[in-house]
């Protein structure tokens, strides 16, 4: 029963940060209709952008979270204008080309520049936990776990009330439309890429501090961002929380009752279970 | 008298190698409700686009005074020429209030918007009971009063409206003719693109006649209404 109920703890703390690194992902792909490959190689560059503010300056990796996610921001905002801008009315084979294009070529500069090495962004209070009605609950981990989740409700907030947030739906839902009502399309898309970015950005912070990086992680954390982004749909960020969730406890009770060399046959496996039960995701319309 | 709204002079437009409008020319007055009607296939859509600025076209556009021919949609859209386009093309998966604010998201001054949106909730009070539901769940009639409300938002000198009686209820039709009475009544100026010429006619104050993309009739609206030839050809008769 302990072990049960501190699963279930494990598996909520990881899912919240699995929400972060999927919200990205599928926002993209529902406004831009492109799946970014290169979204975990996003992620990759925040953790180790915030890596080096924090050994290299010393500056707190929760504080250096902002302005990781702003240069994130400005690097999917310029790419998207000036190179993905090029292929967006192309089939979507040739933004999945382009995007793995991109995602190779981060991946290899990072490992020159930043060496293969795993690397931690190990603050003072790494290490602090505390136990909550049984559970072991580590510091670092619950704090990635509430800022993932306040990013989330966060950009479902712009996306619901501010004007941008409509002008990036109204895009996605009806591109003739925006366009007859003013909307601009391009640079809808840049800051829509910008804020995928960024979001990626601040998961990858976030990962950093709970865990190991390494300029490969990218590629299943694009896998797992996309399962996430299946079960949760497209349409809500309120979604991908559900989405990151089921992920974290499936693979989290998966470790804890099968082995830990099986989450990911757990996580996949529930990618193709729902593509046959509920190709609209779990939460989507059927319509 | 003075310069009309809206003045078009030996328009012509198509696709590719393919024209589909020649020597167009006609002119709308500011207040003024006026019909373009024709049946499938003449042109109708072809025109609007054109005007909106869309489409490339040959000839010239002259609205509110200013050379608009050759300026781009956006620019054209902000000096208040605003389509309903066929099919309404509401944002589908957004509240009815939420596509109302998209009709706004060029303007500034949010005192100006409250008072468009009360606005629009009184010619249209289904749309306010109904503004916190997806647009997409709502019948034919209501989302073409959406859209209509839409293109109201984003304070229009002409409205023109693509099709507004297309699949719907007589009893509809006629409460939209109404409204459009009352919007011409605040002073917008309002273009109707229409097949049904039987409605269209009741409200116009003129009409002119596409076939084959070019203006074969034009008049007061009475007097295309009892033309022997627009009669056998539209109203059945």
């Amino acid at each position: 029963m302990d072990l049960l109920w501190q699963g279930l703890v494990n598996g909520i703390l990881l899912g919240g940060l699995y929400s972060l690194m999927a919200l990205g992902l599928a926002l993209v792909w529902g406004v831009l209709n492109i799946v970014n490959l290169a979204h975990g190689a996003f992620i990759m560059l925040g953790g180790y952008a915030c890596y080096y503010m924090f050994s290299g300056l010393g500056i707190d990796p929760f504080v250096a979270l902002p302005a990781t996610m702003a240069a994130l921001f400005v690097f999917g905002y310029l790419l998207q204008r000036h190179l993905i801008n090029l292929v967006i009315r192309a089939p979507m084979f040739n933004t999945l080309l382009l995007t793995f294009g991109i995602d190779v070529v981060l991946t290899y500069s990072a490992q020159i520049a930043f060496s293969a090495d795993f690397r931690t962004i190990n603050p003072s209070y790494a290490g602090a936990h505390f136990t909550w009605l049984g559970a072991t609950i580590p510091l670092v981990r619950l704090i990635a776990c509430a800022i993932a989740i306040a990013l989330t409700l966060l950009l479902w907030l712009f996306l619901a009330r501010t004007r941008l947030g409509r002008a990036i739906r109204a895009t996605a839902q009806n591109l003739v439309a925006a366009r007859l009502y003013g909307v601009e399309p391009r640079s809808i898309y840049a800051l829509t890429f910008g804020i995928g970015a960024a979001l990626a950005g601040g998961a990858g912070a976030l990962y950093g501090v709970v865990s190991q990086l390494n300029p490969y992680i990218g590629v299943s954390l694009t896998a797992k961002s996309f399962v996430i982004a299946i079960i949760g749909g497209l349409e809500s960020p309120l979604g991908v929380i559900a989405g990151g969730l089921i992920l974290g406890l499936v693979e989290s009770m998966t470790s804890l009752y099968v082995g830990a060399t099986y989450t990911d046959v757990a996580s996949f496996g529930i990618l193709v279970l729902v593509l046959v039960v509920r190709p609209t995701g779990l939460f989507g319309r059927t319509t | 008298m003075s310069e009309p709204l809206l003045a078009v002079r030996d328009l012509g437009a198509g696709y590719g190698e393919m024209p589909v409008l020649r020597g167009i020319d006609f002119e709308i007055r500011e207040r003024e409700i006026v019909a373009l009607v024709g049946s499938n296939a003449a042109g109708k859509t072809t025109l609007l686009r054109a005007l909106s600025g869309v489409l490339p076209h040959t000839g010239q556009i002259r609205f509110a005074g200013e050379d608009v021919g050759g300026l781009p949609s956006d620019r054209i859209f902000a000096l208040g020429l605003v389509q309903v386009p066929e099919g309404r093309q509401l944002f589908g998966q957004m509240t009815v209030q939420d596509n109302l604010l998209m009709g706004a998201y060029r303007r500034s001054g949010r005192l100006d918007l409250a008072q468009d949106l009360e606005r629009v909730y009184t010619l249209f009070p289904v749309l306010k009971e109904r503004r916190r539901q997806f647009a997409g769940s709502m019948s034919g009639g209501e989302q073409q009063m959406c859209a209509m409300a839409r293109a109201l938002v984003a304070s229009p000198r002409l409205l023109m409206i693509d099709e507004m009686s297309l699949g719907l209820a007589p009893a509809v039709v006629d409460q939209l003719l109404d409204v459009l009475v009352e919007i011409r009544g605040q002073g917008v100026t309002v273009l109707l693109v229409e097949q049904d010429v039987f409605s269209a006619l009741r409200v116009a104050d003129r009409g002119y006649v596409l076939e084959s993309g070019a203006i074969v009739r034009e008049g007061s609206a009475r007097d295309l209404g009892d033309d022997p030839e627009v009669q056998r050809a539209y109203l059945g008769v």
